[in-house]
């Protein structure tokens, strides 16, 4: 049932390209009048791949559970594909934005993965035919062939991982956001969720990762937005986000290690602010190769 | 020559009712006052290898255990637990999981009453813990309050108190935010090189663990591949990427540059080495 | 003042409680303690939050009246007063209502005032000094500890759940939302039985506790004397067979119980339709 607020003068739906906008959103927890949101503006473009970083308290979590419904604003309006989200329920936002949890024991219950992988499209009234086709895509998307009988508590916890993500994917959802996707886990798999995230956003699909895993962040996304004390405070590529010491300082943030490398040496030079060991190596191998040719 | 405080010689073991070992044939010491990191894939082996030092494995979880470890002169499979303890403190890597007791302070005392300390020489131990850790004040608050990084540390106090020589730390830090990481990986700072403790770190955080640690085991499919310096470790940079892992950004960057011929002398592993030494490279004074 | 009395002073006090509110039937027994039990709570500050608590007396004195009234719990000739339809409503039972629910009162309030009045961890010690298991003790606390993580566990849950569509509270969320609890419960178990191992947890011998509590003399006398005053009300009421049981002597006018009747039957009508409307508003 969704109930309108009648004092409420914002337009239920709004005609716009962007896949997410925020418009001066307010959240207060009600137990205790805790302050987690104060005036956040966000604007997201279909198909970017954005990275939210901020520590435990900054209030990223609380910015996502109101782009998927679980919350709504105290005050402002959220708007996700143009639909305004206070009057509607999560469950009708489910169908446009999914929300993979940090624990994906927190999601997985049911006999099989594939029963898990179904799970979704059933509950927003996919046809059978359809339902059956994207599970199938997303077996092959994800290379969960080897364990779609099993029971999901069976598998190793990356693969369990592996099929969170998958069982949000099958309902097609347009936005997807990540909460610490690799938090725990060790670098082969890090790298095959990266990669999982980059193939999402390649098809089209808008990518809101919350992490506090800088190369992670160094790697993956465009755009990242930095949150301290129920704000935003930075939102700006991964680049200028990292080379910005102060905000890293205050933020009790540390840019990767390569990240800090370039800082210290080619950067002030001209150089880039290399995100990765890759990049690095190429600009100190032209600079020693012009460097020789003197 | 010094005993080692802990020893393997030639240790396989099995889980109950697996046919892989967990295990196989490991053999290794680590010395007093040593900070040992410990690297490797996940299902490698690495937590059961801390267990067996404090005898968990095979004493709790059963299974088969051949070969020998011996910790702190004592030969784990002839005493308890519980005696165990008094040498090995272990923390985990979920530090809510750890916590059971209503209040910090008797989260802190529990290994201490157990062991039927009398409740003098209990109150200080608890107090020096906590005070150790930076928790002071914190004795009347319930553990469930804490933050991630605060609860973590209030693990590695219930551990102190007990006053052991070894220190192990599986995975401490992966459930928690940047401040958190800071906290404890800052903690087992201290304990080793304030105190002497001896402190085993098994993580993912290569580059910290770069940066302090005095030795590096890479384990993988329960066999020990590499044991050495972070430098000598982390420099062998194809061995542990073919075998999944990373290593710290800055020798990944020295490796790129050696295969290109543009880099000679050693790789660096920390950060301020690397910067010296590209600075080094590209000629520029400072 | 209450709460530093010792707390097995305390449980001495409810064990005590108990056995006389479940032995008597002398009302006047029954809420004499009932009303001290609140005199303590008002001496100690907890009056407020016992009343919360004493929300539960309406519904159960409520059912306890009515159905005694149509069906008392005592020996037959029942002494009919009044007929609605084909039901009879007899007088016998309102006395009996009274005992059962002012034993329940009595003793309910009682628990609830020493319990508000200690701090969990030495409510526990009392339990380890009146020889309660180590283990038990152990188990009981911390099932105080687990329920409000397992509510939030339940809380994210089911925002998970949510989150991937999944409508309604009826039977079909249950599924989707106990395993993934349970899965919780075990690895935290699982994690937590390693860690208390690796602290040397569950060995025999001599275990100590850091947790002190100092007895004073007052302690001990309130203890005695509440088990010397329990006693003394028993063998007294033995003796005198007449105060044990008061139903002779307290008896109410058919109008009286006419009255009763009426208004438990409501106040249990509004509680039920009450949680009805509550828990249909939810959905």
């Amino acid at each position: 049932m969704s109930k309108r607020n009648p004092k409420s003068t914002a337009p239920d739906t709004i005609d716009t390209d962007l896949a997410i906008k925020v418009e001066d959103a307010h959240y207060s927890y009600p137990a205790g009048n805790v302050v987690a949101l104060s005036g956040v503006n966000l604007e997201v473009d279909k198909g970017e791949l954005l990275g939210i970083i901020g520590q435990n308290g900054s209030g990223k979590t609380t910015l996502t559970k109101l782009l998927n419904r679980l919350l709504k604003p105290t005050s402002g309006n959220v708007y996700v594909n143009g639909m305004l989200t206070t009057p509607r329920t999560v469950q009708e936002m489910s169908a446009h934005i999914g929300y993979v949890f940090q624990n994906p024991n927190h999601q997985l219950f049911a006999r099989t993965v594939k029963d898990e992988l179904e799970f979704g499209p059933k509950n927003i009234g996919v046809e059978e035919a359809d339902i059956a086709e994207r599970v199938e895509d997303a077996i092959e998307f994800f290379g969960l062939q080897p364990y779609i009988e099993e029971h999901p508590y069976r598998v190793s916890f990356p693969i369990r991982k592996l099929v969170g993500i998958a069982s949000v994917v099958t309902m097609r959802p347009s936005i997807i956001i990540l909460d610490e996707p690799s938090t725990g886990q060790d670098h082969q798999t890090t790298r095959i969720i990266n990669s999982l995230m980059r193939r999402l956003a390649e098809e089209g699909t808008t990518v809101i990762c919350v992490s506090h895993d800088m190369p992670l962040l160094a790697d993956v996304v465009d755009r990242v937005i930095v949150m301290r004390n129920t704000q935003i405070i930075s939102d700006a590529t991964p680049r200028e986000v990292f080379a910005d010491r102060e905000l890293m300082l205050t933020t009790n943030l540390q840019a990767p290690q390569i990240t800090e490398i370039a800082l210290g040496t080619v950067t002030p030079l001209g150089g880039p602010i290399a995100l990765t060991p890759a990049e690095l190596a190429d600009d100190l191998e032209n600079r020693v190769k012009k460097g020789a040719q003197k | 020559m010094t005993e080692p405080i802990v020893r393997f010689h030639n240790v396989t073991y099995s889980y109950p009712g697996t046919e892989e070992p967990a295990l196989r044939d490991i053999s290794l010491e680590i010395m007093q006052g040593e900070y040992v990191g410990i690297v490797g894939l996940n299902g490698a082996g690495k937590t059961t290898l801390g267990l067996c030092v404090n005898g968990v494995v095979p004493s709790m979880l059963s299974g088969t255990r051949t070969g020998e470890v011996v910790v702190g002169g004592l030969s784990v499979e002839d005493y308890p637990v519980r005696e165990m303890a008094k040498i090995v403190g272990m923390v985990f890597d979920n530090p809510e999981f750890q916590m059971s007791q209503i209040t910090c302070a008797e989260e802190v005392a529990l290994g201490l009453e157990n062991a039927g300390v009398d409740v003098e020489t209990m109150e200080k131990s608890v107090s020096e813990a906590l005070e150790l850790v930076g928790l002071k004040g914190f004795e009347e608050r319930s553990p469930l309050g804490l933050s991630g990084g605060q609860q973590q540390r209030l693990a590695i106090a219930a551990v102190l108190a007990m006053k052991p020589k070894l220190l192990i730390m599986d995975e401490p830090t992966s459930n928690l935010d940047p401040i958190g990481k800071q906290e404890v990986f800052g903690m087992a700072t201290t304990l080793n090189q304030d105190y002497g403790m001896t402190v085993i770190v098994i993580e993912h955080e290569v580059e910290v663990l770069a940066q302090f640690a005095d030795r590096i085991i890479v384990m993988d499919g329960g066999t020990v591949v590499a044991n050495g310096s972070p430098d000598e470790i982390f420099g062998q940079v194809d061995l542990l990427e073919g075998l999944g892992l990373r290593v710290p950004e800055a020798t990944a960057l020295a490796d790129i540059l050696a295969k290109r011929g543009l880099w000679k002398g050693p790789k660096p592993t920390k950060t301020d080495e690397a910067i010296a030494a590209v600075t080094n490279l590209i000629g520029v004074k400072a | 003042m209450v709460h530093r009395i010792h707390p097995v002073t305390k449980m001495v006090w409810v064990l005590v409680y108990i056995v006389l509110a479940f032995t008597t039937q002398n009302i006047f027994i029954l809420y004499g303690m009932a009303l001290f039990a609140i005199g303590l709570a008002l001496l100690a500050g907890v009056f407020r939050p016992l009343l919360k608590a004493a929300y539960l007396i309406v519904p159960v004195g409520s059912s306890l009246i009515a159905l005694q009234v149509l069906a008392p719990a005592v020996e037959r000739p029942w002494t009919p007063i009044a007929e609605i339809g084909f039901v009879t409503l007899y007088g016998d039972g309102l006395y009996y209502a009274l005992v059962l629910l002012g034993r329940i009162i009595s003793s309910m309030l009682l628990t609830l005032v020493m319990v508000m009045t200690t701090h969990p961890s030495d409510l526990f010690l009392a339990f380890s000094k009146l020889k309660v298991p180590y283990t038990f003790n152990f188990m009981l606390a911390m099932t105080l500890q687990l329920i409000p993580v397992f509510q939030r566990e339940v809380g994210i849950v089911l925002s998970a759940q949510k989150s991937r569509g999944m409508k309604g509270s009826g039977f079909s969320a249950v599924l989707p939302s106990f395993v993934p609890v349970f899965v919780g419960a075990i690895e935290r178990v699982q994690q937590l039985s390693v860690s208390l191992e690796s602290r040397g947890f569950g060995s025999s011998g001599n275990k100590t506790s850091y947790r002190k509590v100092t007895s004073r003399t007052q302690d001990w006398v309130y203890g005695v004397v509440g088990a010397v005053a329990m006693l003394g009300l028993m063998v007294y009421s033995i003796l005198q067979p007449r105060l044990w049981n008061l139903s002779d002597i307290v008896v109410f006018a058919p109008e009286t119980v006419l009255v009763t009747f009426s208004v438990a039957v409501t106040l249990f009508s509004f509680v039920i339709v009450g949680a009805l409307f509550l828990s249909l508003r939810k959905t």
